[in-house]
């Protein structure tokens, strides 16, 4: 559930670096059958103007041939990126990243092509790709700050949620007032349980929009965690009354009932936390915790092998993740 | 809410008394920790082996895999306790140097006999020490049945089947061959099939470490049904403890957590869900730790859990868990709120400051002698290659302890920074254990480290309260009295306090209970619940002193 919302931000931040090529790639479905670049030797400034004009008129096909020419002959990086901006518009995810992968291979230091792996990866969804990506950039180019916010939530994403919420503490520096980034620290500090340090950057997130569902739901999160059992009611409420089947807000919502002992209403709120997001081990085990209170075994042993079904693929989830990117936590 | 509140000027509570007691012991294991076993040692035990009405100190020591096939490389030590805060090493004439790469340890008078004995666990066939009464003991292990075998740590004796002989709990962790380690930081021999051998399980956040325990086999635990003549025949499967899916065992806790009348266990885990075994009056449990909410943390995540804390800090008559972490997770408090628990880590306020550290031995111990129980938690981590690394977040190898005053209404404050290098100087500590070790009334703590000497601190508090240190003397053959419940009334309070066998990490606290008192110069009644569930009672009790109760 808090990965969904990571993965929400991400791909919000992430839609520029495929402007265009979304819209284009829906017309040049539309255009039918593509014309092939020119035979032998293309030049390469007048080839990748060509493409470019293939692309802005929406043949697509056309202009991703004209990149993979220009890339094969010239060992072109502008072509290698036209080619990854088209793939991943279309949704090859994938082949965007080789491509960009093969982009960075000639141009290892070019703050545009580890831009545009970053972003890629992070809307992939491959945030160990996109954490190498960030922390050259972010190494490069310091005073960036959405490249250590990229790099915090990519940190985040890949489970490691300590050096997420460092990143996102240099963010936070460059620019104080970004509401995204300050909710994204309440998530990354929620994540470690260290509730009273996520509280105030969600607090100035919601004064700067106290409408923000996200932020209004991480807030109670994190109130609940401290054991302000009213506060957090209030913020799960506010944003409830935004969202009613927000995961984050019932599932407080539910853990505000346990601790009253009001099970069946922990029950209901529970439930409707599941059905927003099965895969949320927590909500699983709380709910089989809110059945067994209330005597419901049945209840109790469905919802158990439920959280066990989602604890291991979250566990082999985050074990691929942290095997990829070498930052195991190790056996205790 | 509290009766007496401890001065919070005092700034003397606890000092290291050590060197001057003439404890020169210091537990060895491997500088790199190349391997998980060289990691996990550090047991120790208070006990009174002599019966002179002194805390004796058992410290157990470990090999290393370099040194694995010489037994005699590590050197276990018994101190007897001479009064006046000083010890004498009596190890060479007892016998109980070299049980083996020593663990833990838990003892009780097994036999009877008046004597307690003392049973190490061991990377290895365990040893059973029985005390002959004269100062010297004797290994009765393989003639008992409780060598075990594999990888044992945590152990404890209970009558769990109220036929009055203690039985024994052991809890069993990694299957180790020592002779196909996985390598370091990369796995490979030894590690499960299926298991990556690479990364996360050899890798701790990009560093190179230990293997395990996750991607290492585990192992099943072990109930011995003690028959009354000397002999124990294993029973964990008929009884439904063999631990079928052989998770990661460490600390054991002995303790009627419905009170029913009959003894309950609960094992933590490492890196899996906890147990929490119901007995059921028949010679079987039924585990339900995930029911009862005692399995995992408040998220559903397994933890890395260690030491078992067992204690009545709200003086509600009933008795909660406290159990101790890796790094990044939070030390769980479950509540026992009567027929299951609840987590309520965060709202006792004990979980924020425990999530740097790795958590070790533990305890409740009223330090202060205001009628509430405190908690005392040792800390260090288990890969020293952290130094090396700048790891932003996590705690380094060295750490220091965490103490946690209760404030009478249901939370903790932190307050070992108040109070000096006994509870600051970063150590690697592992065994924890609770007694007075000079009869003042005041509870002293040692706390065993993996890499040198012992913490023997000695506590100094100004104006800690009245207290009460009562020992029981059980029927035989269980005159440990093992599973007695004590329940005093002072003033307001009412406390509750249980003789257990086995506490902490892989150690053994005192076996007499100690009540604080706060400012009432008397008890005005206390109860003894013995383990065959008779009573006997006493009324209008003087303070300030040691009290033996024998079972009638």
């Amino acid at each position: 559930m808090r990965r969904g919302l990571v993965f929400a931000i991400v791909a919000s931040l992430a839609a520029p670096a495929l402007a265009g090529a979304g819209g284009a790639a829906g017309q040049a479905r539309a255009t039918g059958q593509a014309r092939p670049p020119g035979q032998g030797k293309l030049e390469l400034q007048p080839g990748l103007k060509r493409a470019r004009a293939e692309f802005a008129e929406g043949r697509i096909v056309e202009a991703a041939q004209l990149y993979r020419a220009l890339a094969e002959q010239h060992r072109s990086v502008q072509a290698l990126l036209g080619l990854a901006r088209i793939q991943s518009g279309v949704g090859d995810a994938r082949g965007a990243l080789d491509v960009l992968e093969r982009a960075r291979q000639l141009a290892p230091n070019s703050e545009e092509v580890l831009g545009a792996q970053a972003r890629v990866a992070l809307a992939a969804r491959s945030p160990v790709i996109a954490t190498r990506a960030l922390e050259a950039l972010a190494r490069m180019v310091p005073s960036v700050m959405e490249n250590q916010y990229l790099l915090g939530v990519a940190l985040m994403q890949a489970g490691d949620m300590p050096s997420g919420a460092v990143a996102l503490e240099e963010a936070r520096k460059l620019e104080p007032n970004r509401a995204l980034t300050l909710v994204a620290l309440g998530f990354a500090y929620n994540g470690q349980k260290l509730y009273a340090e996520a509280r105030p950057h969600l607090l100035r997130a919601l004064e700067i929009d106290g409408t923000d569902v996200e932020a209004l739901a991480a807030l109670a999160e994190s109130e609940e965690g401290l054991g302000e059992l009213e506060a957090a009611e209030l913020h799960a409420k506010r944003a409830l009354a935004r969202d009613q089947n927000h995961a984050i807000a019932n599932l407080v919502m539910g853990l505000v009932r346990m601790k009253q002992e009001r099970y069946e209403e922990a029950r209901e709120a529970l439930e409707k936390a599941v059905k927003t997001d099965p895969t949320s081990a927590k909500t699983q085990y709380q709910l089989s915790l809110a059945c067994a209170r209330l005597g419901d075994e049945a209840g109790q042993k469905a919802h158990l092998d439920l959280y066990t079904k989602a604890q291991k693929e979250n566990a082999e989830r985050l074990r691929d993740l942290q095997g990829a990117a070498g930052t195991g936590r190790g056996g205790m | 809410m509290r009766g007496f509140v401890a001065s919070q000027d005092a700034k003397v509570l606890f000092r290291d008394i050590r060197a001057e007691a003439g404890i020169t012991y210091a537990h060895h294991s491997a500088p790199e920790k190349k391997f998980i076993s060289e990691s996990m040692s550090g047991g120790m035990a208070l006990l009174d082996y002599d019966n002179d009405g002194r805390l004796d100190v058992y410290f157990v020591d470990a090999l290393t895999v370099e040194n694995a096939h010489d037994p005699r490389a590590a050197r276990s030590v018994l101190y007897r306790n001479l009064g006046g805060n000083r010890f004498e090493d009596v190890t060479d004439a007892a016998g109980v140097a070299h049980p083996g790469w020593g663990m833990g340890v838990c003892t009780a008078d097994v036999d009877g006999d008046g004597w307690e004995d003392i049973y190490v666990t061991n990377l290895g066939p365990n040893a059973l020490y029985h005390n002959n009464g004269n100062g010297t003991f004797a290994d009765i292990g393989a003639q008992s049945g409780v060598t075990a075998g594999g990888w044992s740590t945590g152990c404890g004796f209970a009558d769990y089947d109220r036929d009055g002989d203690l039985d024994l709990f052991v809890s069993r962790y990694v299957k180790l061959d020592l002779e196909h380690l996985p390598e370091f930081g990369k796995g490979g021999a030894g590690m499960v099939k299926g298991s990556t051998g690479r990364g996360a399980d050899c890798q701790y956040r990009g560093v190179a470490v230990q293997c395990g325990p996750r991607g290492l086999p585990g192992e099943g635990d072990l109930l011995f049904r003690n028959d009354g003549h000397g002999r124990f025949e294993e029973v964990s499967q008929q009884a439904g403890v063999s631990d079928p899916h052989h998770y990661f065992g460490l600390g054991v806790a002995w303790f009627d957590a419905d009170e029913d009348g009959w003894l309950d266990l609960f094992v933590a885990n490492d890196a899996g869900p906890n147990f929490l075994y119901m007995n059921q009056k028949d010679g079987t449990f039924k585990e339900v730790a995930f029911p009862a909410g005692v399995a995992v943390s408040e998220d559903g995540a397994e933890q890395g859990c260690m030491g078992v804390a067992v204690g009545d800090y709200e003086n509600a008559g009933r008795f909660s868990i406290f159990v101790t972490n890796f790094a990044e997770e939070y030390n769980a408090f479950y509540r026992n709120v009567g027929t299951y628990f609840t987590d309520w880590s965060f709202r006792t306020k004990t979980a924020p400051s425990s999530l740097p550290f790795v958590g070790w031995g533990n305890g409740f111990l009223d330090y202060d002698n205001d009628g509430w129980l405190d908690i005392i938690v040792g800390n260090g981590h288990v890969y020293p290659q952290l130094d090396q690394a700048k790891l932003g977040a996590s705690a380094p190898y060295r750490q220091r302890r965490l103490l946690y005053h209760n404030r009478g209404d249901g939370t903790f404050d932190e307050v070992a920074q108040q109070y000096g290098p006994a509870l600051n100087e970063p150590r690697v500590s592992r065994g924890l254990t609770l007694g007075d070790l000079d009869n003042d009334g005041r509870m002293d703590v040692v706390i065993a480290d993996l890499d040198g000497y012992p913490l023997v601190l000695h506590n100094e508090l100004a104006d800690a309260g009245n207290w009460l240190l009562v020992k029981l003397r059980g029927k035989p053959k269980n005159t440990s009295a093992v599973g007695a419940v004590v329940t005093l009334r002072a003033g307001a309070l009412t406390m509750k306090r249980l003789v257990r066998s086995g506490t902490g990490y892989i150690s053994q606290d005192d076996k007499r209970l100690h009540f604080g008192l706060g400012a009432a110069t008397k008890a005005d009644w206390l109860e003894v619940l013995w383990p065959d569930q008779t009573k006997t009672r006493r009324e209008n009790v003087k303070a300030n002193e040691v009290l033996e109760i024998r079972q009638e």
